[in-house]
């Protein structure tokens, strides 16, 4: 067919070296959402340096006046800077706490969801770029930001946490159920797992929102699990007291009960605690003699950290890998792709 | 420079009317021995018609001996088709005044169309079109 | 270089447990044809070009696209799906730019450019603000400009006025003209298609009904009308369609052997010969699909 013409020179047709430029296609794409995440960042990050400098010396200071009150009924302290440390301290340990739902959600949505549903990612697809690599782009370079932002939020807040621990007594123990991960990089591990739920929901459902439920209720799963299992994944101290002294709660408890005459650990059993008489009885029935609690020093802290992590991060790095294979099962890329590895 | 005009609703295969369209210009000197026929791809960007149908349209005046192929550069018209009378000619001044003189007498330019076909028919039967 | 651009045996798709799209389609289109796929809605035209596209797997059967699996020879096709998806945020300009983005060394930025300053584009509009028809222009521009081996146009026309209809359906016989590729494109309009391609590719019901050149087609087949007396002498042809009109028997046949000289034969036109079929689901196929083409109900 060509011999009748001359074919054009193709001149118009730049050659690069090198594969397609992902940066840049990814950037002209998401560049709003680049921005609200800098903005976000920026927003919290500055709220936390507030919180860590003058709200937690204002606070401190307003504490040291209280104390030195010593309960007497009339007495000038700062209260004010007491009520606004909790509260900047509350919403944003609230806020630090949802950044991995709100990747997880925007993951979920708009970078995989929405593209699917309607069609651009196939457009992508049909423009040389195959599946696994649109995928591996789009978890990438979302998860080295992802990685920084939050990274840098929680090294802010345990640099607040712990600017105001022993100076407050409102503030937090490093146990609290929101504090023991915004304060490490559990969260980290949390917004990466968004990321990757979102692109398994993307993938599965292949539709905006229902991709993003998804993508939300199993972060929220990951989440839970994590906080669950975290006590277990460092071996734990036991102490054990008097029955005379009391239940003691003295740092993260992995398990707690009653300690019987025979030294043996067992479950507190179910009674009625507005009943102090009830409850008595029942631990009598058992030859209860003590309280045990198996639970971790604020020592602990960086092991269970750190092994909570490595546990959250493979489960991402299931749910990536969920995300490729179905992706590869749907698009019938996987031939390629083992040709491509063959090589 | 020909330019082709596909008529969709004549009934004549759109090669065909390629055919007959060089013809056409052949007859009448606007395309003379040497000139290029334009590229297929002109064509069709011009047409919207497939290029197998340009082609096979080439292909076919190619194999009557009136234009040839050169590889790489395009399709040029090798000789000229007929004795075609050019603009000022004798029998064309004939052709003219007796027109003149239908229009005159009243008839209509269907009319005029169907007097002229009968004739042709009648002195160029079997000759192909 | 092979010269079969798609070869499929036995190819079907299902999504999920639900109906099939596509079943037992067996067909080869040679490379450097504008190919038609023709079908009602739904019939599964889509669907067809999709898999061929390699952005689905067949959940049956073997497509193979340029010689090699549909997701290897991905980067040397193009497709423009039926509802043109585009990036709604980006500008027009922007959007050529993504493929050039994604297609460093092959990218055609003029034939890009060409294509969507014809339609007199402004290149800084959004996405989101253009007509059907502008989208559509956007769509092909950056099919265009990968400058594919093979193109895969899921309702190419459908939105568009019937000038700018022309012009881009002559800017893709120029590009099949100047690459030699190969242009496959579906429509639910025959007549849209008929002086444009040369194949064609006859879809109803999830099934390949008719698949071959068009002129061959044609010439096989033969639309007469004959007295209703004849309908025995009629049956001893392959009839794909009759119909009887009073005294008359008007068919489209494909003849086994000479017709009586009282029937008075014309040849069908394109859109009859595809109505003839889609009429008679249960018509004889004349290609070798009918054969091989067969997959267990």
């Amino acid at each position: 067919m060509t011999t009748l013409t001359t074919p054009s020179p193709s001149a118009t047709a730049h050659r690069d070296s090198g594969g397609p430029r992902l940066l840049s296609w990814l950037l002209r794409l998401h560049r709003p959402a680049l921005w609200a995440w800098t903005a976000l960042v920026l927003v919290l990050g500055a709220g936390l340096l507030w919180l860590w400098g003058p709200l937690t010396d204002a606070a401190a200071a307003a504490w040291r006046q209280y104390n030195a009150c010593d309960m007497r009924p009339r007495c000038a302290y700062d209260q004010p800077a007491i009520l606004l440390y909790k509260d900047v301290e509350h919403y944003i340990t609230l806020a630090v706490t949802a950044v991995p739902f709100l990747v997880a959600a925007w993951a979920g949505a708009a970078l995989f969801g929405r593209e699917l549903e309607s069609g651009t990612a196939q457009l992508a697809w049909a423009q040389s770029l195959s599946p696994t690599r649109w995928l591996t782009a789009k978890l990438a370079f979302p998860a080295v930001l992802v990685t920084a932002g939050t990274g840098l939020l929680v090294c802010l807040y345990h640099l607040a946490w712990s600017a105001g621990r022993g100076r407050i007594d409102t503030a937090r123990s490093w146990y609290d159920s929101l504090v023991l991960h915004t304060n490490g990089p559990t969260t980290v591990a949390f917004a990466l797992t968004g990321l990757a739920a979102g692109a398994l929901a993307g993938v599965l459902c292949r539709r905006t929102f229902p991709a993003l439920a998804l993508a939300l209720g199993l972060t929220a799963v990951v989440r839970a699990v994590a906080h669950l299992a975290m006590p277990h994944l460092w071996p734990s101290v036991t102490h054990t007291v008097d029955r005379s002294e009391g239940p003691v709660v003295l740092g993260l408890e992995a398990d707690s009960g009653l300690v019987t005459s025979t030294g043996a650990h067992v479950p507190v059993p179910r009674c009625d605690a507005m009943d102090p008489g009830g409850c008595s009885a029942a631990y009598d029935r058992l030859g209860a003699v003590g309280y045990y609690t198996e639970y971790h020093p604020f020592s602990h802290y960086w092991p269970l950290q750190l092994t909570t992590t490595a546990l959250v991060l493979v489960l991402a790095g299931l749910f990536a890998l969920g995300a490729f294979w179905v992706l590869r099962r749907t698009t019938g890329t996987a031939r390629a792709a083992a040709k491509a590895g063959a090589v | 420079m020909i330019e082709y005009r596909i008529d969709r609703h004549s009934g004549v295969a759109t090669y065909v009317q390629l055919v007959q369209q060089t013809k056409q210009a052949l007859r009448l000197g606007l395309l003379r021995p040497g000139d290029k026929l334009p590229a297929a791809r002109e064509v069709v960007e011009a047409t919207a018609i497939n290029p197998n149908t340009v082609l096979k349209a080439y292909r076919e005046l190619e194999r009557e001996g009136l234009v040839e192929a050169r590889r790489g550069m395009g399709t040029f018209v090798r000789r000229s088709l007929g004795a075609a009378p050019a603009d000022d000619s004798p029998l064309r001044a004939e052709l003219d005044g007796w027109a003149a003189r239908a229009h005159a007498a009243g008839l209509e330019r269907d009319d005029v169309a169907a007097l002229f076909t009968a004739v042709l028919d009648k002195h160029f039967q079997g000759d192909p079109s | 270089m092979t010269d079969t651009a798609i070869e499929a045996a036995g190819l079907g798709k299902r999504f999920g447990r639900g109906k099939w799209a596509l079943r037992g389609c067996t067909f080869r289109l040679p490379t450097g044809r504008v190919c038609a796929v023709v079908g009602p809605n739904g019939a599964g035209k889509s669907t067809a070009l999709t898999l061929a596209a390699g952005l689905l797997a067949p959940t049956e059967g073997r497509i193979t696209v340029l010689g090699t699996d549909p997701a290897s020879a991905r980067p040397r096709v193009g497709h423009v799906a039926q509802g043109k998806p585009l990036y709604p945020r980006l500008t027009v300009a922007e959007t050529l730019r993504v493929g050039a983005d994604l297609n460093p060394g092959t990218w055609d930025a003029a034939t890009a450019e060409r294509v969507v300053a014809a339609g007199g584009l402004d290149p800084e509009a959004r996405v989101r603000s253009l007509s059907g028809g502008q989208r559509t222009r956007v769509a092909l521009a950056l099919a265009l400009g990968k400058r594919p081996e093979l193109l895969l146009l899921d309702e190419p026309m459908a939105d568009l006025d019937p000038l700018a209809r022309r012009e881009l359906m002559g800017t893709l016989m120029a590009q099949a003209a100047q690459y030699g590729t190969t242009i496959v494109m579906s429509s639910h309009v025959v007549a849209e298609l008929e002086d444009s391609c040369d194949h064609l590719l006859l879809v109803g019901g999830g099934r390949v009904r008719l698949a071959g050149e068009i002129d061959d087609l044609l010439a096989a087949h033969t639309r007469v009308t004959a007295p209703a007396d004849d309908a025995d002498l009629l049956s001893s042809h392959t009839v794909v369609d009759s119909r009887a009109t009073g005294r008359q028997l008007t068919a489209l046949i494909r003849p086994t052997g000479p017709l009586p000289d009282t029937w008075r034969a014309s040849a069908p036109s394109l859109e009859e010969l595809v109505l003839g079929h889609l009429r008679n689901p249960e018509a004889p196929v004349p290609t070798p699909a009918a054969e091989t083409g067969k997959a267990p109900a």
